[in-house]
């Protein structure tokens, strides 16, 4: 699914918005190590870890967006650096799991569909 | 194959006879007869000299006949072999002017039929330069061939040596990074430049990932539990090494450490996501060979190795 499909879908607010790429995956989680480990490339990264490290983890992982959840702050920094590495950066006052729940059913039911 | 490739030497060997002048080809040290002399002397010179023809000159070596083994055989046929060469020889000769392309010596000879034609000094005089036979255009051919190929194969000789010395430059080529200690800003962009560099090699996306992973996690290992150190990462034809040296203080029991979600980091650092305890067993998950020592006196050393296959390709 294209990422401005869920971006709309789930009311996100687009803090850098760089590539409409095709979202194939999902991963939620707040541990670096965690993330690295397990997540999938093409994937959206649902976290409250809105700092500079983060982008770099994505970029290891060639995930192409990072959803900041619960209106955590996120710095001028990371904004600059997420645009520097062309990684989308959104932005919801909702928490991780009522997000994930959402993007999750819009990826599953387009699979279903297809 | 072998249709294809003589096709290809006759291109360049009719792309020489235009390239090639008669003087490069003919034979300068020319034998040669007076008018005066008999069939009989040039028999036994033709015969000792293992030649078929020969031109005849004047006191100024001016080139006015030609006589051949044919002439030799039909005066002994017809009984002059005794006599002087001067009143039988063939005066309606033709010549070429040595600064002449072998493309014109050959039409000569395809017209004329002769064994070979006397080479002058230029158009304007019948003075003897040389003499030229066929044999003496292949055997130019094959030498400027031959000269040819052999520059060509030094030429590709060298080209290897550069490439390879180039390769081995680059792949040799080490890099290293300072990692701060609790730098968590700047965390991650060691990993970054590495995963960039490797990009430019041209390495294999899984294996870059692989590579990436265990520069992150030893980056973040530094950066959290020690008092700063560096990543040097080494790539070579076959595999790829990263080594994390820290300044200490150590890892207290390693069998621990490797433990997935053992962790002593702070609650300060885990608040920002990092210290899950997931760090050294993500390496030894992407590494093909971990080894890992570490000294409560000089601090650690992480070594791991990925393995490459067919670099560059």
């Amino acid at each position: 699914m294209k990422l401005s499909k869920i971006i709309e879908k789930c009311s996100l607010e687009k803090v850098v918005f760089c590539l409409d790429g095709e979202i194939k995956n999902g991963y939620t989680g707040d541990l670096m190590s965690d993330v690295i480990a397990n997540a999938n490339s093409n994937s959206i990264w649902i976290t409250i870890q809105a700092h500079k490290n983060s982008i770099a983890v994505a970029l290891i992982k060639d995930i192409s967006a990072i959803l900041f959840t619960n209106n955590v702050p996120i710095s001028p920094e990371v904004i600059k650096k997420a645009k520097e590495e062309n990684i989308s950066i959104l932005k919801t006052p909702e928490n991780s799991f009522n997000v994930s729940g959402k993007i999750y059913s819009l990826l599953e039911g387009k699979t279903e569909q297809s | 194959m072998t249709i294809l490739h003589s096709k290809e030497k006759l291109t360049l060997a009719s792309e020489l006879i235009y390239e090639i002048k008669v003087k490069d080809a003919m034979t300068r040290d020319v034998i040669y007869f007076s008018q005066d002399s008999t069939f009989r002397e040039i028999q036994s010179s033709l015969k000792k000299h293992r030649i078929s023809g020969a031109p005849i000159l004047d006191e100024k070596k001016n080139i006015i006949g030609m006589v051949s083994i044919d002439n030799v055989i039909t005066a002994l046929d017809e009984g002059y072999v005794n006599e002087k060469v001067k009143d039988y020889m063939s005066r309606d000769i033709i010549t070429i002017p040595q600064n002449y392309s072998l493309v014109s010596a050959i039409k000569k000879f395809e017209k004329y039929k002769f064994g070979r034609l006397p080479v002058t000094k230029n158009t304007r005089t019948d003075k003897i330069a040389g003499i030229l036979t066929m044999g003496d255009i292949l055997n130019c051919l094959l030498v400027s061939i031959q000269t040819i190929a052999e520059k060509v194969e030094k030429k590709e000789d060298q080209n290897t040596l550069l490439s390879d010395k180039m390769i081995g430059q680059d792949k040799k080529k080490r890099l290293q990074f300072e990692v701060k200690k609790a730098d968590f800003d700047n965390a991650g962009q060691v990993a970054s430049m590495i995963r960039n560099y490797l990009q430019k090699l041209n390495i294999e996306k899984q294996i870059l990932r692989r590579v990436a992973i265990v520069c992150y996690e030893a980056e973040m290992n530094i950066s959290i539990h020690s008092l700063g150190g560096h990543i040097t990462v080494e790539v070579e034809e076959t595999k790829i090494e990263i080594i994390a040296t820290d300044y200490g203080p150590g890892i207290p029991d390693i069998e621990e450490a490797m433990r997935p979600g053992y962790t002593t980091a702070s609650e300060q650092i885990r608040a920002l996501g990092f210290g899950a305890g997931m760090g050294l067993p993500n390496i030894k998950r992407c590494a093909d060979y971990l080894e890992l020592e570490s000294s409560m006196e000089t601090g650690t050393i992480l070594k791991a190795i990925i393995h490459v296959e067919g670099l560059g390709g």
